[in-house]
């Protein structure tokens, strides 16, 4: 604290014309707000951009969405195309072959080999013997496990080979891995637009419009969401067949009801504030009330539950195929491979692998992108998930 | 409090009821009569069976004798394809407990692990801690619990042999317990992640609260005030969200039972399903339907034991 | 000249936020004497809560202490770790907050929370503890203390409640009791009778309160001295007759002017702008934006205080001898004329 007694020679020798009253006959008034409006969408695109995880997830999404729509295409092999002389392929590409570090060189490991038979080129064909592992005396045998190219030990062509491996009637997985994803994200972003606009119809009705109506509306989601899902689904997908429709229609008849709750409550929150009276009083309309006054408030909830509800379905999808009601041979999805390579999963791993590894990558990435989207759309939550 | 808990269980009922009806229309409704795609059965056995069951009768009929049955012999019908002549409700009393023993155990042990790392990520906000627990709670609620399930099957089942890579039906003691463990881990992770996750934000909220600052004010050291009021405050309501985990669980081990082929009622449901054995499938569908109900029965009730003011005002 | 109980000397707070350092208190100093109510007022970001919350030490943790000492019973408060502090808290000071409906743990009985810092702090008995409860239950005015002691504080209306937070901040025998704007969020009926309640207390328990509200009214009943803070510095202090007969720092003029009153007939006044950004505090009078009265040097040197008395100071260049001669405005020089002519009837 400083007091003028304190220095009092220093402050009397202050310039008297600096003491003149400068705002006395100046209208002071609030100034004002000078920065530059930010629309809605840009502000929360800014603060999604700050969230690294987020924008990393999005880059994901979008790399395995490239590749769903133009992976089957960029080898020779059709999804359905089967080689049942080629069947349970190792994975083989020949870029990483060459580098000689255990991956994607079309490896399989024979067990228990007799030694002796290694040099014999009628059982193993010149450069198919890629490593001899634990070499052991069984019987009196010299006995070993070797690390073959299983394209070469199988006498295939040089040039012909299955990224991913094939599966067990020969099929190419790579191929059929990114037409399962292209199937998968068709059922999961089609089940869900379909959830949002049910809810948003069904809600913004109830919500709106309140008393009898809103009352009768959600008794009836109460009842269907005392249907446990898997039940629902099991029964539909029984009823209806396991083609692509009925799957998609087993996902959107329990899951629109929360998006419809979602914007109903969002609606009782805004249709009593004075902007929406004064518009009422200005004559605008019902529907323009609720597409342009109301609605637009419950957007980024419906956004956000919209992009979480996605890896559900994605989810949901891989669970019916493993429950034996997914898609119909030959058609892929990641559910029916990932169950039909669970059954050879110890002798040939990749064959799941793959399938979750993309399912697992789109999972994490469609949450943590729902997560960045709902921090931005809305700050206060940040964090608490 | 009591016309409340009396109101919420005919709710119930009613519920489980339309759902019985559905079930068993949609499931009698499938084209194609239960005996007819066998093949090595003869066309006077099959009429024969078909007459026994009374599947030769209009559906309104088949609806009323299933009833009856249930409600007057507690008879679920009788399985026709994977155990022939065998009671379903017979099979399900055998796989039933094995389920619920499965899920009841993955649930419990989460519970501990779910809440610690909540704990410890709340109260270390924004610490690596904070953000290690984050990670987790992303890629233990992100990757499905088949492929988890797979992953440990064949890391330390298959390569490590520290398990059996399939559930051991006729172990008993440890080794039972060693054959259940990684059926149960698999089903763990999802638990984990939603208890830690739940439970970070709602003590970090409740950590800023004006209560937590007059808790500090009135002297109470660090430690006092975030066990005492902290802590107390949000394990209140965690039992409301673990409760309907149940059911999540629940869905997920019909897949894990099938990966480690645990005789359970997942394994049924898909074998069922799959052999078109339509009873069972219906008696299995109402098992599942009745835990769900129950679970949100128990939610119900217990908002109103825990919450006093929510018991006060029942009071009234 | 009354014993001093607690000291604050330059006291600085800083708060580090993603857009940079928001220097919320710059510098403050105080002293409250054994027995008095000192009101620190303010509008919203003065800083008052802020000062508050550095002698407790319950600043968030994105807060930094940068200079200055807060001495009491000799000891410098801003070097405490927070285990010295439980010492303090309670005990010796205590805090009563602004809104009681969040500040009760929702799901605790009353009865516990009053003596839960007795049991855990004091080693009291359950039993004794209880009876302390009863009493303070009492004394700060709530009826059949016994029904209510087994109560949620869902049961008890925002009065009761603040009165139950009282009875907390009292319970440890504390010497010292803040109350940061404890009125705020009542009704206006009930203000007046928790204000009563504190007045009441302060003199039988032998307090000495600080005050804290933006409310100018409020505080013309209850304290000894009154602190006027503007952004994160003091401009005038004085005792409760100097600010509110003599005024004489302009953005005091502008609180006492913006006070409705039942004479007030002509338009009421509204400070124009909005207090300064923080994080760029303003190199002269951080008030001079907003003052009608500003001098030239205003936008470039701090004022020092000025002696009005020996207990009033107020930071403006306007009693520097070289200042231009300038009068409180006529609105307000004719309500305090008003206030005078009352008092005297």
């Amino acid at each position: 604290m400083k007091f003028y007694e304190d220095q009092k020679e220093s402050y009397d020798a202050l310039p008297k014309e600096k003491f003149v009253l400068v705002q006395r006959e100046e209208r002071l008034h609030d100034t004002e707000f000078k920065t530059k409006p930010i629309g809605f969408f840009k502000d929360v695109m800014l603060r999604f951009t700050k969230n690294k995880a987020s924008v990393c997830a999005a880059v994901i999404i979008l790399i395995i969405s490239f590749f769903a729509i133009f992976g089957p295409g960029m080898n020779e092999y059709r999804y359905d195309e089967q080689h049942t002389d080629r069947i349970n392929m190792p994975p083989k590409i020949p870029a990483i072959a060459k580098l000689n570090i255990g991956l994607f060189d079309g490896g399989y490991l024979l067990e228990n080999r007799n030694y002796d038979n290694l040099s014999d080129p009628s059982r193993y064909p010149e450069g198919s013997v890629l490593e001899i592992r634990n070499p052991r005396l069984v019987n009196g045998q010299r006995t070993v496990d070797v690390w073959v190219d299983y394209y070469k030990y199988s006498g295939m062509a040089d040039d012909e080979c299955y990224w991913f491996g094939s599966d067990y009637l020969g099929r190419d997985i790579w191929t059929r891995m990114w037409r399962g994803a292209r199937i998968s994200l068709t059922i999961a972003i089609v089940s869900v637009l379909c959830n949002v606009t049910i809810g948003i119809i069904y809600g913004s009705i109830s919500g709106y419009y309140g008393g009898a109506v809103d009352m009768l509306m959600m008794r009836i989601t109460e009842i269907i969401n005392a249907f446990p899902r898997i039940v629902i689904v099991t029964l539909f997908i029984m009823v209806a067949g396991t083609g692509m429709f009925s799957i998609i229609m087993s996902l959107v008849i329990k899951d629109w009801v929360s998006t419809a709750r979602m914007v109903r409550s969002q609606f009782y929150r805004f249709k009593g504030r004075e902007y929406v009276l004064a518009a009422r009083t200005l004559g605008v309309k019902d529907m323009a009330l609720i597409f342009r006054h109301i609605l637009p408030n419950s957007i980024g909830p419906v956004i956000t539950s919209a992009m979480i509800a996605i890896p559900t379905a994605i989810f949901a999808e891989s669970f019916l195929a493993y429950i034996g009601l997914g898609l119909q041979a030959p058609e892929p999805s990641i559910g029916v491979m990932l169950s039909q390579g669970q059954k050879v999963l110890l002798h040939y791993p990749s064959q799941v692998v793959f399938p979750a590894i993309i399912i697992s990558l789109l999972m994490i990435s469609f949450n943590l992108f729902g997560n960045g989207l709902r921090d931005a759309f809305d700050p206060t939550l940040r964090g608490t998930e | 409090m009591f016309r409340y808990i009396l109101s919420r269980i005919v709710a119930m009922a009613i519920t489980l009821f339309i759902i019985v009806s559905i079930a068993f229309m949609v499931v009698r409704l499938m084209p194609g009569s239960v005996y007819e795609m066998g093949g090595d059965l003869s066309q006077t056995v099959i009429d024969a069976l078909n007459a026994k069951y009374h599947f030769d009768e209009p559906i309104i009929k088949q609806y009323g004798y299933f009833l009856q049955n249930i409600f007057l012999h507690w008879d679920w019908g009788t399985s026709a394809k994977m155990r022939p002549n065998v009671p379903v409700f017979e099979i399900l009393r055998d796989r039933i407990p094995v389920t619920l023993e499965l899920n009841l155990v993955s649930l419990f042990a989460a519970l501990p692990i779910g809440i610690l790392a909540g704990i410890i990520a709340a109260i270390r906000k924004n610490t690596i801690a904070d953000h290690l627990v984050s990670l987790m709670v992303v890629l233990f609620i992100s990757i499905p619990s088949f492929v988890f399930a797979a992953a440990l099957q064949y890391f330390l089942g298959f390569k490590a042999g520290l398990f059996p890579i399939i559930y051991n039906v006729s172990a008993t003691g440890l080794l039972k317990w060693q054959s259940m463990f990684m059926p149960i881990l698999a089903l763990m992770f999802d638990p984990i992640a939603r208890v830690a996750r739940y439970l970070r934000a709602e003590l970090a909220e409740t950590m800023n609260s004006e209560f937590m600052l007059l808790a500090k004010t009135k002297g109470l050291t660090y430690g006092q005030s975030t066990v005492r009021h902290g802590l107390r405050n949000s394990m209140v309501p965690l039992m409301n969200v673990i409760i309907p985990m149940f059911a999540n669980v629940l869905g997920g081990s019909l897949v894990v039972e099938n990966i480690f082929s645990v005789p359970g009622m997942g394994g049924l449901m898909v074998d069922s399903i799959n052999a078109s054995d339509h009873m069972l499938t219906v008696a299995i569908l109402v098992f599942y339907s009745l835990i769900s109900l129950i679970t949100v029965l128990v939610v119900d009730i217990s908002y109103g034991i825990i919450d006093p003011r929510v018991r006060m005002g029942g009071k009234k | 000249m009354k014993e001093k109980i607690l000291e604050v000397n330059n006291l600085s707070v800083s708060f580090k936020t993603y857009n940079g350092l928001v220097r919320a208190v710059r510098g403050v100093d105080f002293t409250l004497h054994k027995g008095e109510t000192l009101a620190i007022v303010g509008e919203s970001g003065s800083g008052k809560s802020v000062t508050t919350k550095a002698i407790l030490g319950i600043l968030q943790k994105n807060a930094v202490i940068e200079s200055g000492e807060i001495l009491y019973n000799g000891e410098d408060l801003t070097k405490y770790s927070e285990k010295d502090f439980y010492k303090i808290r309670g005990k010796e000071i205590s805090l009563i907050f602004q809104d009681p409906l969040s500040a009760l743990n929702p799901i605790m009985k009353i009865g516990k929370q009053i003596t839960e810092a007795l049991i855990l702090k004091e080693k009291m008995s359950h039993d004794a503890a209880k009876k302390r409860a009863l009493e303070l239950m009492e004394m700060v005015g709530i009826t059949n203390p016994e029904v209510r002691y087994e109560q949620y504080p869902f049961q008890f209306s925002g009065g009761m409640r603040q009165r139950i937070v009282i009875a907390i901040a009292l319970a440890s025998n504390a010497k010292i009791m803040i109350c940061d704007e404890p009125t705020t969020a009542l009704d206006v009926t009930i203000q007046a009778k928790i204000l009563d309640e504190i007045r009441h207390i302060k003199e039988t328990q032998h307090l000495s309160v600080i005050f804290i509200t933006h409310d100018l009214g409020v505080v013309a009943n209850m304290a000894d001295r009154i602190c006027v803070m503007y952004a994160g510095r003091i401009v005038e202090v004085g005792t409760s007759e100097e600010i509110f007969y003599h005024p004489a720092h302009p953005y005091t003029w502008a609180l006492l002017s913006s006070m409705p009153d039942l004479e007030t007939k002509e338009r009421l006044f509204s400070i124009p702008g909005t207090p300064p950004n923080m994080i760029y505090p303003p190199k002269g009078d951080a008030f001079a934006e907003r003052n009608q009265y500003a001098l030239a040097i205003d936008f470039e040197e701090e004022p020092p205080f000025f002696k009005l008395s020996d207990t009033h100071y107020a930071a403006t260049w306007l009693l520097h001898p070289s200042a231009p001669k300038v009068e409180m405005p006529k609105v307000l020089a004719d309500r305090i004329a008003r206030m005078q002519r009352k008092e005297h009837i």
